[in-house]
């Protein structure tokens, strides 16, 4: 390095540190936007001191664009504390200036001009009732330079900068623990993962056996349970670590986890004491595997409807119904089965679950059980676990499986794992993007046109440098989210917050990699091809983006 | 039997290094550091061991600063079972090292002692060897296998004319070379319990020794940079460059 590069390098950070007070103040004034946003809304939406449903519904475009605004609002202030935190400990880097300059700029340009809710629809501040008036902060001195400096080519072209010699923006962990934590699953992803992840996509093939035990020694799953049932009572911060890093390299791979997570959040918190002591040590071990049985073919995000039956004769129920969706529904020997248990309730209420062990299938012989029959769905990406629709015909279960051995607590006792589910969900597609930041950051180095590489390229760097500049910001809300619920804190709209941003930011992330990588990209042996059809998954699953959109809407007009 | 493992804190192996532009050192501000990967396989080694019952105690040294103790740790999570973290914040060369390890050794008074054979910071590959001759104890380096036979080790070596094995008497420092064995992963829990496990800290100025430098490091450059490769349209070319430029072929 020379010279002159040193130099800049404690400019930028002393750059950045006279401009923190402004990106205070800032955030106050969107505060004071989003408290006139929220009143907008609720002059149209709420009915007797309560927001009403079918209200919201009529402006449901609009309130979706202020869960995004929010989402925005959110991910701004937390992308400042993570500058702050590192800033306080002396362990920012110039590239983590950059890019907290770089994406406050870039999202408060478009909190001003209109925010992308997916690619084609974009939230304007006329939407949301806001004036040109309402922005006329932008324009004050010392706003105007602190705004047109992060979004200057030159901040761009130095974080690509950054990037080129093998830096990354600092995750800002702030434990050791939980660092080592990273650096453990980061060399495991890189060894064991991501040299074979592209042809477990492409061979269609389930993730070798002999991985999931490697992931079972290493304690995934056993991260969130507690450790008087045999797991080690991590928390989510942990848990967002090591599933960033395995989804990174694929995106089943991070998303093992997942089922351990819904089944032991879903036992821990609503299971019986004799249920915990049975389950749990075995899912902390990796010896049973869990599927979640909720989708059915009729009902997707609308579980109210639910069709499947469970009837109880003495001691024990019988379970009818037809499911769908069913992820890692073969290789797995515990199902937790979501059922209507009283038919007369309609709704949520009827709603029971069930503890439905199960022999383990494969492949060939995916359901070896009496009155169990499936078949695969075939998909695009996040192989690697298999999909599968099942008919449940005549399934005995004994009382003691209902969950809790309560009836009529299904629908509570699942959205209580609504929070984590969505936060691990949020780590999966922050993974997903680094993954396509990593490939494509290489090739863009790699591949020469024109006489150099395509990285010198303005329209190639400037997408790197939003890559980069997305997923700290995705990553950071993540982390947030995280943490709230680590302090027991109600989290679930910015956990909501986390996996609507995180989704669409993996999803433009991947398809910004593929572009770099021309029509290579293309071609299925380039793994950047993998990781867009994997990406694709994250806004619909767990709650899709326009569900997720409603949570968080309904969420913040209720909340206060 | 007790071993000693001796760890150091090094620039991560996938950092790209830079050079200072002063030209005194290279640049460690914001950059990952990690413990050296001979020393992982060090400390691999005596967990295995610990496995089959040779060893009962795991004693994970360094010297450094206090951040080397993140390194120890990361030992410690592999299996070592207590620490010892010798501060100093100058940088010491090898023969430093092995003056500072061997008053370990005496006051810890281990059986075996295991290395990384260099660290691939400075590659001086030289402490083992100069701790050996400080404490008098046997020495085997560049060990590709270990074995324990009888009250000795037969350790075996890698050499310009291939392998050669070698018995040692106790007690002795083996130096370990790539190929003996691939480090694991740090499980969760394993992690986790290294946490409670004790590091000591020890000042170096503690010992009185004299840790006077005898080497001066002039000045630290960057490699000459590679030329960038070419494409070729066919085979002709690339035999025709083969012959004419890298003159390779005749």
């Amino acid at each position: 390095m020379d010279s002159s590069n040193l130099i800049d390098k404690t400019e930028i950070k002393s750059e950045i540190e006279d401009k923190i007070n402004s990106y205070d103040l800032i955030l106050k004034k969107l505060e004071i936007l989003s408290k006139k946003v929220s009143s907008f809304l609720k002059s149209s939406c709420v009915k007797d001191g309560r927001v009403s449903s079918s209200l919201l519904e009529k402006v449901q475009y609009k309130s979706h664009g202020y869960a995004w605004f929010e989402t925005y609002r959110i991910s701004l202030r937390e992308l400042l504390q993570w500058y702050k935190r590192l800033s306080s400990t002396n362990k920012n880097s110039p590239l983590d200036a950059l890019v907290l300059a770089g994406g406050f700029s870039e999202y408060l340009m478009q909190i001003k001009n209109g925010i992308m809710m997916s690619q084609s629809e974009i939230i304007r501040p006329e939407d949301l009732g806001l004036t040109s008036e309402d922005f006329s902060f932008f324009n004050e001195e010392n706003f105007s330079e602190v705004i047109n400096y992060g979004l200057s080519e030159d901040v761009k072209n130095e974080i690509v900068k950054y990037l080129c010699q093998g830096n990354f923006p600092s995750l800002g962990l702030g434990d050791e623990t939980l660092e080592m934590i990273q650096d453990q699953f980061k060399k495991f992803t890189d060894e064991e993962i991501i040299p074979e992840a592209n042809e477990w996509h492409l061979a269609d093939k389930l993730i070798p056996d002999e991985i999931l035990s490697k992931m079972s020694d290493l304690g995934v799953f056993s991260i969130a349970i507690p450790e008087e049932y045999g797991g080690l009572g991590m928390g989510k911060v942990a848990m967002c670590v090591v599933t960033e890093e395995l989804s990174r390299g694929f995106l089943a791979a991070g998303s093992l986890g997942t089922r351990a997570e819904i089944a032991g959040e879903l036992i821990r918190l609503g299971g019986t004491e004799e249920q915990k002591q049975k389950y749990l040590p075995k899912i902390a071990s990796g010896e049973t595997l869990t599927t979640a049985v909720f989708t059915e073919p009729n009902t997707g995000s609308d579980l109210g409807s639910l069709s499947t039956r469970a009837v109880l004769n003495d001691e024990e129920y019988t379970i009818n119904g037809n499911k769908t969706w069913i992820t890692h529904g073969a290789r797995s020997d515990l199902m937790t089965v979501l059922a209507r248990t009283n038919s007369d309730e309609k709704g949520y209420k009827g709603l029971s679950m069930f503890l439905v062990e199960k022999p383990r299938g494969n492949c060939e012989n995916p359901f070896p059980m009496d009155g169990m029959s499936g078949s695969e769905i075939e998909v695009l990406g996040y192989r690697g676990m298999k999909e599968y629709e099942i008919a449940l015909d005549n399934i005995k279960v004994s009382k003691k499986n209902l969950l809790g051995e309560k009836e009529g607590m299904g629908f509570k006792q699942l959205m209580e794992t609504f929070e984590s589910a969505r936060i691990q969900t949020a780590a999966r597609a922050v993974g997903v993007a680094q993954s396509a930041l990593d490939i494509s950051l290489q090739y863009a180095k790699d591949r020469s046109q024109f006489g150099k590489p395509i990285v010198e390229f303005q329209r190639i760097a400037m997408k790197l440098a939003l890559m980069v500049i997305e997923t700290s910001i995705a990553r950071q809300i993540t982390l947030f989210s995280a943490r709230e619920k680590d302090n027991d804190e109600r989290c679930d709209i910015e956990a909501g917050m986390a996996k609507l941003l995180a989704a669409r930011v993996a999803w433009s992330v991947a398809d910004s990699g593929l572009q770099i990588h021309g029509g290579n990209g293309y071609a299925l042996e380039y793994p950047i091809s993998r990781v867009l059809c994997d990406a694709r998954i994250l806004n619909i699953f767990e709650g899709a983006a326009e569900i997720q959109a409603q949570i968080v809407a309904k969420g913040l007009l209720g909340r206060d | 039997m007790k071993a000693l493992v001796c760890v150091k804190r090094v620039i991560d192996y996938n950092v790209k290094i830079r050079v200072k532009a002063d030209k005194t050192g290279v640049e460690t501000e914001n950059v990952k550091m990690s413990m050296n990967p001979f020393d992982e396989i060090a400390v691999e080694e005596a967990v295995k061991m610990k496995e089959k019952g040779i060893l009962n105690e795991i004693v994970v040294l360094s010297i450094g600063s206090e951040s080397s103790q993140e390194t120890i740790r990361s030992g410690l999570a592999m299996g070592g079972d207590r620490g010892i973290l010798v501060k100093t914040t100058s940088d010491l060369e090898p023969l430093n090292v092995a003056k500072v390890i061997s008053k370990i050794v005496e006051k810890e008074k281990p059986e075996i002692i295991i290395m990384g054979k260099q660290a691939i910071d400075d590659d001086s590959n030289q402490t083992g060897q100069m701790l050996a001759q400080i404490c008098n104890l046997s020495q085997a380096t560049f060990a590709s296998k270990v074995e324990k036979n009888g009250e000795k080790f037969d350790v075996t070596r890698e050499i310009d004319g291939g392998l050669e094995t070698i018995s040692v008497e106790l007690p002795c420092i083996i130096t370990t070379d790539l190929r003996l064995n691939e480090p694991r992963y740090a499980s969760l829990p394993n992690i986790m319990k290294a946490k409670q496990k004790k590091i000591e800290q020890i000042d170096v100025g503690s010992f009185g020794l004299n840790l006077e430098s005898r080497l001066e490091i002039i000045e630290v450059n960057d490699p000459p940079e590679r030329k960038p490769g070419i494409m070729v349209q066919d085979v002709e070319e690339l035999i025709g460059k083969l012959k004419s430029e890298a003159k390779v072929l005749s």
